[in-house]
């Protein structure tokens, strides 16, 4: 097919057939116009109700507005891995595992999850979260690393490989709002598919070398590796009851960053 | 006015030229019908993704409709204050720092926050809270004040003024020695008044928000916790309402009965003047103590 024939998602890059309403690798309609900010923000694509998406021998279908699900068909030799509590339902016949992790004393002190579960095809898996929000869908190319706040990745593909990066700085793991780790994922020659879900609305924005921006920190969801991350904090005095501080997360440039704009973990019961 | 190029915004009753989608001075959009429930609630119509509110020579962009964004451009001069916990981002060139309130202790007694934070121009920074829900802009126009329940205030601009009063709705119950006083909207209700200029207040309701217009002597029940805003002019009382428990004993007897612990708390809204209801409310904790004492203006009825 000629390249021109194919249209490009401007959310990740891949190509997508010319009569093709969403984009094949992350779901993004391609019939509507990016929703930017004036100061810069780009929102995540809003996934349309049952819209698909592939990867490897599998498919991907996301399901519902408020609390989204993704159910996925897994092929033969596929599979994902997820934290238990997001699995919604199975077929009987999908496999389930655990996936091995490196420190998990340290995890399990972090208050990250001791176990990683992985479920393998062939058959139907589908996961969604705890509070209304947004898919976020990432194809990762080979050689990307990712950094996502602890519990808010859905679920990937076995073929990203999956750590933890530990957090630098007493005042970073005190008061950046999301404790010792952030998850990491990183792809090494096969492309992947990371989902995450992000409270509320998520939006992205990439900052150039050196470019900086102030977040509250319960607001970070994910950031390319070469982010930065140090959190300052603002003396907001009152006189006689001395005031309070205000903890902001610096991020700095180069890369891609994402946040949520419910950054409370909220329950829904 | 008779220019055909005028839209007068059903909402906020601003005039704008018909060129845009959305109310300059309210962000609500312009090619969207009123949707009147039958029972005379309006409801609020989102604010649309990326639009538009400009006050002064800033402007507040609405992104996003699960939890909204609002993402503040401040021109030299112009100033917000906020809650320090709603803010979301902001560049190096906003400044911030605390607003003084009068009231520090009963502030912190009543659980209202202590610090108030302001912005001032130029430079950008966003709010959002921690809830679905609709932003609800408002713009007050000079001298015009609106009552606001406590924690769903968002943003002011800082041509209006803060203030604060007593709601004095209170119920006191008593289980032996122990007394307790309740305050379903709150012990303090936030006021808002612009003053020598025209400003913007942005509140969020969490769920969807509804709004209805009281004529003078017209009232309504609503949920103590679904209340975002009045006008000054609505009233406010407590209303207690005693449901009957009936039921036959064995033979031909008919026995009514209440219990202190088995009744309705409602507040009673009274006109006229406008007022806001947000559709996804706490419920109220009302231990079913024995009613000790409540506020003089309350009423009760006994079904």
């Amino acid at each position: 097919m000629n390249a021109l024939q194919r249209i490009v998602c401007t959310w990740c890059g891949a190509q997508s057939p010319q009569e093709a309403a969403t984009c094949i690798a992350c779901g993004a309609p391609l019939d509507i116009k990016n929703a930017v900010s004036d100061s810069g923000w780009r929102a995540a694509p809003r996934l349309r109700d049952m819209t698909e998406l592939r990867f490897g021998n599998s498919t991907c279908q996301l399901e519902g507005e408020i609390v989204p699900v993704a159910e996925i068909t897994l092929g033969g030799n596929d599979a994902v891995f997820f934290e238990h509590h997001v699995m919604l339902w199975k077929d009987q016949h999908v496999a389930m595992g655990v996936l091995p992790l490196q420190g998990g004393m340290k995890r399990a002190l972090a208050g990250m999850p001791f176990i990683i579960s992985t479920a393998s095809g062939q058959g139907r898996i589908a996961f969604s979260r705890d509070a209304a929000g947004e898919l976020v869908v990432l194809p990762l190319h080979p050689g990307m690393e990712l950094d996502v706040r602890e519990h808010a990745f859905l679920l990937s593909s076995h073929s990203i490989e999956f750590s933890y990066t530990r957090i630098q700085g007493l005042r970073n793991i005190l008061f950046g709002g999301q404790g010792m780790f952030m998850d990491r994922f990183v792809t090494r020659d096969a492309p992947g598919l990371l989902i995450l879900h992000g409270y509320g609305n998520v939006f992205e924005r990439r900052l150039a070398p050196g470019e900086s921006i102030l977040l509250e920190p319960g607001a970070f969801l994910y950031k390319a590796a070469s982010v930065t991350m140090n959190v300052e904090t603002q003396k907001l005095t009152t006189g006689l009851f001395g005031g309070v501080g205000m903890n902001l997360a610096r991020m700095t440039g180069p890369g891609r960053l994402g946040i949520q704009s419910m950054y409370h973990h909220h329950n829904t019961e | 006015m008779g220019d055909s190029t005028l839209y007068t915004c059903p909402w906020c009753k601003r005039s704008s030229d018909a060129s845009s989608t959305s109310c300059p001075s309210c962000g609500a959009p312009v090619d969207v019908r009123k949707a009147v429930t039958k029972s005379g609630w309006t409801e609020q119509p989102p604010i649309k993704d990326m639009a538009k509110i400009q006050f002064g020579q800033s402007f507040c962009q609405i992104e996003g409709t699960l939890v909204p964004v609002a993402d503040f451009k401040l021109a030299a001069g112009d100033g917000v204050y906020f809650a320090h916990h709603l803010m979301l981002w902001k560049d190096d060139q906003a400044q911030i720092s605390a607003m003084k309130l009068k009231g520090g202790w009963n502030r912190v007694l009543a659980g209202m926050p202590l610090v108030m934070t302001q912005a001032m121009g130029p430079g950008r920074i966003a709010f959002s809270k921690d809830h679905p829900g609709e932003l609800v802009a408002i713009p007050l126009d000079r001298g015009q004040s609106i009552d606001v329940r406590e924690h769903v205030f968002m943003i002011a601009t800082h041509s209006i003024s803060y203030d604060w009063f007593t709601s004095g709705i209170w119920y006191r119950t008593r289980e032996e020695n122990n007394r307790e006083t309740h305050y379903p909207v709150g012990m303090f209700m936030d006021r808002f008044t612009a003053g020598e200029k025209a400003g913007l207040l942005l509140l969020h309701g969490t769920g969807n928000v509804y709004v209805r217009e009281l004529q003078a002597g017209e009232h309504i029940l609503i949920q103590p916790s679904s209340l975002l805003f009045k006008e000054p002019t609505v009233r406010m009382n407590l209303h207690f309402e005693y449901p009957a428990s009936v039921w036959t004993r064995p033979g031909t007897w008919i026995v009514t009965s209440r219990s202190w612990g088995n009744r309705y708390l409602w507040l009673r809204l009274a006109g006229p003047g406008k007022i806001g209801v947000q559709s996804h409310f706490a419920p109220i904790e009302d231990p079913g103590h024995r009613m000790d004492s409540f506020e003089p203006n309350a009423t009760e009825v006994q079904w």
